[in-house]
C-alpha cells in the first residue's frame, strides 16, 4: 500500500512536470498555426522589414519593422538605465550595507516588484512624462525614454534580486582570500566577487531584458504608440506588446489584421524564448 | 527555473478559471460584452434594471467592440456592446454560426476635437481635421494658427472610436477610402490619457466622447463642407443633427430578443433608460426617427 | 573543567616560562581578546612568534585557535559582529593601533585558509598575480617572473609550467591549496598564517604541504593551526596548547610534546582528551 502511494506521487508529480512543457509547447503551437496563416498573404519579407504599419488600410499594411525597432529602443534604454543600477544596489545590497539596511533594502526592492505594471505607467504618465517633456523641450511627453525608464524601474527587482542572490552565494573563502592578499573592500567586490558572480549576473541582466522586452501596460501608456521608425530615444514609438494589446480587442476574427497579431506574437515569442535560453545558458555555465 | 515554475502554475490556474466562468455564464445571467466606450453606460443601465428586476442578474464588461461581437458570434455573451457596425466579415461569421443577429441603437455619442486652450485655431473644416490626422498638414499656420509642429493624437485601433473617426472623418464617410492615420500619430489606450495629453501639450489635437470634455481643452467648432456652418459640439447639437461628428452607440443580439434581454433592451429604450444615457453624457435617441 | 577556568592566572604565567634567548622576536601578542557578538572566544592571550620558525597553534575544535591566528592579520574583523582588543605588536609596531595600513598589513602577514580557495574566474597565472595586480603591479615580465618564482617555491611550478593559462578550479585539491602558497607567496610576504591547511586533503598532498613549510620557513616566519599533533610535531619549532580560548601550554615543540609542564596538555598529546 505504501509502495503504490509513493508510486502513484512519483507519478503524479512527473504529469506535473510534462504538463509544464507540454503547455508551453501548446501555446507555441496555437500562435503558430494562426500566426503562420499570415504568410499565405503577405510575404515574411514584408511582413519582417516592410516600414508601415497600417492593419485597418484596404489592404492592410503589416511591416512589423516599426514596432520591432520601437521595442528594441525601449528595452535597449530600459537595459542601459536599469543594469548599472539593478547591480550597484546588488552590490550594495549584498556587500556593503549593514545588516538593518540590508534588510530595509530587500524589502523595497521586493515592494518595488509587487507594484503593478498598470500603477507604474499611471505614475509615468503623470509624473515622468511631463518632466521628460520640459526636460528635453519636446511636443510630448509620450516618449521612448518615458517607457524606458519605467520599464528600468520594473526591471530593477529582477536584476536587483538575482545579481543580489549571486553576489550572495559567492563563497566567503574567495573574499577572505582576497582581503588576506591585501586587497580593499572594493579591488575584492570589483577583481574577486563580480567575476566569481559573473554568470548569475549574465542570468540577471538578460531576465531583466526579458521582463523588459514582454512588459505591455506600461509601454502602451507612456511610448505615445506612433507606429514611425525611431530615430532617436525622444520620440515617440510603438512597441510589440502595445500593439498586440491595443489591437487585439478591436480586431475582426479570421482576418488579416487579427494573423498578422498573432504572427506578431510568434515573433515576440521567439525573442523571449531565445532571451531566456540565453540567460539559462549563462546561469549553468560551467566554469572553463 | 523560478519563471518556469510561475508561467506553470499560471497555465494551471488559467485552466481551471475558464471551465469555470463558463459553468457561470450559463447560469442564466446576461452577459454584456464590447465597447469600452460604453462600459460605464452598460453598467449604469444595468443597475438600475437590476434594482427593478432583482430576478434577473447583468453583467457588463469592456474589452473593445470587436472582442464582444466576437464573444456573441462565439456564444459567451447575450448582448455586445458596439461602438462601431458590424463588419461585413463579422456578419458572415454570425451567419457560419447559425445567428441571426439584430442590431438596436441605444444612443448617440459625440465626438468633439479637442485642442489646448491657448490654440488660436477656433474652426475645422472635415478637409482640414482629414489631412492632420493623415499627415498632410503638419504645422498649425497652415489651418491658420502658430507656426508649430502639429501633435496628432488618436485612441488606438482597439477603439471603436479610433474605427468612427477613420471612416468618417479621415475618410469623409467613404467608409473605405484609402486615408489612413499618419504613422506619427500617436495613439493613446484611453479618451484621458488624450485628454491629459492634450491639456499639457500646447501644440496638440485629438478627439475625445462629449462627456471628457473638460474646461482643460478647448473644442474646435467642425464642419463638414469647406465654409461652414461651423458647430461647437454639444448635446443639443447632436441631437438636432447639426454637429457632424457623432455616431450611433449600438446593441447587437444573436436572435431576436427574448425574455429578460428583451425586457433589458426595453427598458434602454424607455424614457428612463435615455435618462440615463443623459446623465452618463451621452446624446439620448431623442424622437423615433 | 570548572578547575582549569579557576587557574587562570597560573596559566598566564606559563609564557614566560619559554626560553627565547638565543630567537628573534617576530610578533609579541600581549592580552589579546576577541569575540564574536558577546561571546568572547580568545581570552586574555600573551605569546611571542619567533621569526623564521614554524610555530604551531594546537587544541581540540573550538578552542579559538583559527580565530586566534585571523587575529594576527586582522581577518578576525571581517566576519559580521566580530570584534577584538589588545595588543599584538608586529616588529615592534601594534598592528590595532590607529594608523596602521590594513592593506600593508596584510600583505606583510600573508594566510592560507582551511579550504583551497584559489579565485574561480581567474587562471592559474592570475590567481598567483592577483595580489600583485590587486596592488596596481601591470608591469607582465615582472609579474611573470613573480609568478614563477612563486609557483617554485611552491613547489608546483613542474605540475603547471604548461598550463598557466587554465583555470584554478582545474587543479586537484592539493594543488590548489599549493596554488594558494604560492598566491600567498607572490606578494612577498614577511609572515605566512596557516589555518588548518592540510585538513581538506589527502596524505600524500597533505606531505608535500608539510615539506613545503619546512622548506619556506627558512625565508618566512610560519603560524600554522593544525588539529593533527603529529603535524604539529613534524613541522613546528614551537607549539601552543589553546583550550577553550586560552593559552595553556607554550614552548618549544620538543619539550611539548615530551614533557609538558601541564596535565591538560599532556592529557590531550596523548589522546586521553580531545
Amino acid at each position: 500500500m505504501r509502495r503504490f502511494k509513493e508510486f502513484l506521487i512519483e507519478k503524479i508529480i512527473l504529469l506535473n512536470g510534462f504538463a509544464c512543457i507540454l503547455f508551453v509547447i501548446l501555446i507555441f503551437f496555437f500562435l503558430a498555426k494562426d500566426g503562420l496563416t499570415l504568410f499565405k498573404t503577405v510575404s515574411p519579407w514584408h511582413f519582417l522589414f516592410g516600414t508601415l504599419w497600417n492593419p485597418l488600410a484596404e489592404p492592410p499594411q503589416v511591416g512589423i519593422l516599426p514596432l520591432f525597432l520601437g521595442s528594441l529602443i525601449v528595452t535597449l534604454g530600459a537595459t542601459v538605465i536599469s543594469v548599472p543600477l539593478g547591480m550597484a544596489c546588488a552590490i550594495f545590497i549584498g556587500e556593503i550595507a549593514p545588516r538593518w539596511i540590508r534588510e530595509l533594502l530587500k524589502a523595497g526592492v521586493e515592494l518595488l516588484a509587487a507594484i503593478p505594471s498598470i500603477v507604474i505607467g499611471f505614475i509615468g504618465m503623470t509624473m515622468l512624462g511631463p518632466i521628460v517633456k520640459n526636460l528635453f523641450h519636446l511636443p510630448t511627453g509620450l516618449t521612448a525614454l518615458t517607457g524606458s525608464l519605467a520599464l528600468a524601474f520594473m526591471a530593477i527587482p529582477t536584476i536587483v534580486s538575482i545579481m543580489e542572490d549571486a553576489i550572495s552565494s559567492v563563497p566567503r573563502s574567495y573574499k577572505e582570500g582576497s582581503l588576506a592578499l591585501g586587497a580593499t573592500h572594493w579591488q575584492t567586490i570589483h577583481r574577486v566577487i563580480i567575476p566569481a558572480a559573473s554568470s548569475g549576473i549574465v542570468a540577471a541582466v538578460m531576465l531583466g531584458i526579458g521582463r523588459v522586452i514582454g512588459e505591455t501596460m506600461a509601454v502602451m501608456m507612456l511610448t505615445g504608440n506612433a507606429s514611425v521608425l525611431p530615430k532617436t530615444i525622444l520620440e515617440p514609438v510603438r512597441t510589440m506588446t502595445a500593439t498586440i494589446a491595443a489591437e487585439m480587442g478591436e480586431t475582426v476574427r479570421g482576418s488579416e489584421h487579427y494573423f498578422a497579431l498573432f504572427a506578431l506574437g510568434l515573433v515576440l515569442f521567439v525573442i523571449t524564448f531565445f532571451i531566456n535560453l540565453a540567460a539559462d545558458a549563462a546561469l549553468h555555465q560551467k566554469q572553463k | 527555473m523560478k519563471t518556469k515554475v510561475m508561467v506553470c502554475s499560471f497555465l494551471f490556474f488559467i485552466g481551471i478559471l475558464v471551465p469555470l466562468t463558463g459553468a457561470i455564464a450559463a447560469e442564466g445571467s446576461i452577459q454584456i460584452k464590447g465597447s469600452d466606450t460604453m462600459v460605464n453606460l452598460g453598467q449604469a443601465w444595468a443597475e438600475e434594471f437590476m434594482a427593478e428586476n432583482s430576478q434577473v442578474s447583468l453583467a457588463v464588461t469592456g474589452g473593445g467592440s470587436g472582442t464582444g461581437i466576437a464573444a456573441l458570434i462565439n456564444g459567451t455573451c447575450d448582448i455586445a456592446e458596439a461602438s462601431r457596425d458590424m463588419k461585413p466579415q463579422e456578419w458572415e461569421q454570425a451567419k457560419k454560426s447559425g445567428h441571426d443577429v439584430h442590431e438596436f441603437k441605444v444612443a448617440v455619442d459625440a465626438l468633439a476635437v479637442v485642442v489646448h486652450p491657448s490654440n488660436p485655431v477656433k474652426e475645422l473644416t472635415f478637409d482640414q481635421l482629414s489631412g492632420i490626422f493623415t499627415g498632410k498638414i503638419i504645422n498649425w499656420n497652415e489651418v491658420g494658427g502658430k507656426d508649430q509642429k502639429i501633435l496628432v493624437l488618436s485612441r488606438d485601433r482597439n477603439s471603436g472610436t479610433h474605427v468612427y473617426f477613420l471612416e468618417h472623418v479621415l475618410r469623409k464617410g467613404n467608409e473605405k477610402g484609402p486615408e489612413q492615420y499618419a504613422p506619427a500619430t500617436l495613439m493613446l489606450p484611453s479618451t484621458q490619457a488624450i485628454i491629459d495629453e492634450v491639456s499639457q501639450s500646447d501644440s496638440a489635437i485629438g478627439y475625445v466622447g462629449l462627456g471628457y470634455v473638460s474646461p482643460k481643452v478647448k473644442t474646435v467648432a467642425a464642419s463638414k463642407m469647406n465654409g461652414g456652418p461651423f458647430v461647437q459640439p454639444s448635446k443639443a447639437a447632436a441631437m438636432d443633427k447639426t454637429y457632424p461628428i457623432a455616431r450611433p452607440l449600438l446593441f447587437y443580439t444573436a436572435q431576436a430578443p427574448q425574455g429578460s434581454v428583451k425586457a433589458f433592451l426595453d427598458f434602454v429604450l424607455s424614457a428612463k433608460g435615455q435618462e440615463i444615457v443623459e446623465t452618463m453624457d451621452f446624446v439620448p435617441l431623442g424622437k423615433k426617427e | 573543567m570548572l578547575n582549569l577556568l579557576m587557574e587562570k592566572p597560573m596559566l598566564q604565567n606559563a609564557t614566560h616560562d619559554v626560553e627565547i634567548k638565543t630567537e628573534k622576536m617576530k610578533i609579541s601578542v600581549n592580552g589579546l581578546n576577541a569575540y564574536y557578538g558577546s561571546l568572547q572566544v580568545i581570552k586574555n592571550i600573551n605569546l611571542e612568534i619567533m621569526a623564521n620558525r614554524a610555530t604551531a597553534i594546537i587544541g581540540p575544535s573550538g578552542c579559538g585557535k583559527s580565530t586566534f591566528i585571523r587575529c594576527l592579520n586582522r581577518m578576525h574583523e571581517v566576519i559580521p559582529k566580530a570584534k577584538s582588543d589588545g595588543e599584538v605588536l608586529l616588529d615592534g609596531e601594534n598592528i590595532y593601533g590607529g594608523d596602521i595600513d590594513l592593506i600593508n598589513l596584510r600583505r606583510r602577514v600573508g594566510m592560507v585558509f582551511q579550504r583551497p580557495n584559489p579565485f574561480p574566474a581567474f587562471t592559474i597565472f592570475d590567481n598567483v598575480a592577483s595580489g600583485l595586480k590587486l596592488t596596481g603591479t601591470r608591469d607582465r615580465a615582472f609579474l611573470e617572473d613573480a609568478v614563477e618564482r612563486s609557483l617554485v617555491k611552491a613547489a608546483l611550478w613542474d605540475e603547471v609550467k604548461d598550463k598557466l593559462n587554465h583555470s584554478g578550479a582545474s587543479l586537484s585539491g592539493g594543488q590548489q591549496q599549493r596554488l594558494c602558497i604560492a598566491r600567498a607567496l607572490a606578494v612577498n610576504p614577511e609572515i605566512i598564517l596557516f589555518d588548518e591547511p592540510c585538513s581538506a586533503l589527502d596524505p600524500i598532498s597533505t606531505g608535500k604541504i608539510e615539506e613545503l613549510i619546512h622548506e619556506i620557513k627558512k625565508i618566512y616566519t610560519i603560524v600554522i593551526v593544525t588539529h593533527n599533533m603529529q603535524q604539529a610535531a613534524r613541522v613546528s619549532d614551537y607549539t601552543a596548547y589553546f583550550y577553550i580560548g586560552e593559552l595553556v601550554e607554550f614552548g618549544e615543540t620538543k619539550k611539548i610534546f615530551t614533557n609538558p609542564s601541564k596535565k591538560e596538555t599532556e592529557d590531550y598529546i596523548t589522546g586521553r582528551f580531545g
